[in-house]
């Protein structure tokens, strides 16, 4: 990878970042936020969030053998685990690890 | 608070951040990116997922516009921790656009959550967002040093991102007030993997989704 390209799109993840951190304070200084926009920035997030789970999927072969099994699973153990015990990082490692043994060993 | 019950304040980050920025050097060092990138990225980018993102886009050589444009949306999400720190952060002198800098989930909730008295804050405040950054750092150039030098196999580290989708949909799911949101996402988001291009895949969903909130306003707000 040349280093102009990366250079240039760390430059560029910098600036979009700072952007979304900054616009609330540049945008409302003196007034209040619409109803619209704290109704978007209320629900987007978990919107997001959701198809985040799905983007990290994009690449998975659905049609050929293992079938996404692993991925399944990996997911699975995340959303139980979360959801039984609350601890993210209990569910993010476990998860991970149970992904990584699976991909490596199993299938 | 003095120094002592601010950094304990910032274990759970650390425990958090430290095998996270690990993760994200080591995928560094599998895309064959030399480590002082991702120095440069925790130093001045300083977004978990919005690196991971761009790891993902070097990946598969996305143009540097779709790079600015992806980040953008993804972290769009902080304008909302910034809307509820407007009035906080106003008193503050110019320091403040170093906590504008660093305000990622992990910070906001530890700035929202901890208790600081109010002559005390700027200074609580700037240490808990510095000391936050200093563990994202120290792990990703650690990842991405000892991913090149320790003989382990990492094949699927890459997952703990994936699993981390998964742990904040279900933390916003448990906070949203509405859960209309979340089916339609789901929707969309199994529509978009399925049909949109691989490439194009968030942004084209994050669009749709976007839309569809707000021409939905009045049916998504109504029922639960």
């Amino acid at each position: 990878m040349e280093s102009s390209y990366l250079i240039g799109s760390i430059i560029v993840a910098t600036l979009a970042t700072y952007a979304t951190r900054i616009i609330p304070f540049l945008l409302f200084r003196t007034r209040e936020p619409s109803p619209l926009i704290k109704y978007i920035e209320l629900n987007m997030p978990l919107m997001i969030m959701v198809i985040l789970v799905f983007y990290a999927m994009k690449d998975v072969k659905w049609e050929s053998y293992p079938y996404g099994m692993a991925e399944l699973i990996g997911l699975s153990v995340a959303i139980v685990l979360h959801v039984r015990f609350k601890n993210a990082l209990l569910s993010i490692f476990i998860a991970t690890l149970s992904y990584m043994i699976l991909i490596q060993n199993v299938f | 608070m003095n120094f002592f019950a601010l950094v304990k304040l910032t274990i759970p980050v650390m425990m958090g951040y430290i095998p996270l920025g690990m993760a994200f050097g080591l995928l560094l060092s599998k895309l064959l990116i030399p480590w002082y990138y991702a120095l440069f990225m925790s130093m001045f980018i300083f977004a978990g997922s919005g690196q991971f993102l761009a790891l993902t886009l070097f990946a598969s050589q996305a143009t540097i516009l779709e790079i600015g444009i992806a980040t953008f949306l993804l972290n769009l999400r902080h304008t909302f921790y910034g809307l509820s720190m407007i009035s906080t952060f106003k008193a503050f002198s110019w320091k403040k656009h170093y906590l504008i800098f660093g305000l990622t989930d992990e910070t906001f909730a530890l700035l929202k959550t901890s208790e600081v008295p109010e002559e005390n804050r700027e200074k609580a405040y700037l240490l808990i967002t510095f000391l936050n950054q200093c563990y994202w750092i120290v792990g990703s150039v650690v990842g991405a040093i000892l991913g090149n030098i320790v003989p382990f196999n990492y094949e699927g580290i890459e997952f703990s991102l994936t699993a981390l989708f998964v742990v904040l949909s279900i933390e916003l799911y448990k906070k949203n007030r509405l859960h209309k949101p979340f089916f339609v996402a789901l929707i969309i988001g199994l529509f978009g993997m399925v049909l949109f291009p691989p490439q194009k895949m968030l942004i084209l969903s994050l669009c749709l989704a976007a839309f569809v909130l707000i021409v939905f306003k009045g049916s998504m707000e109504r029922g639960k």
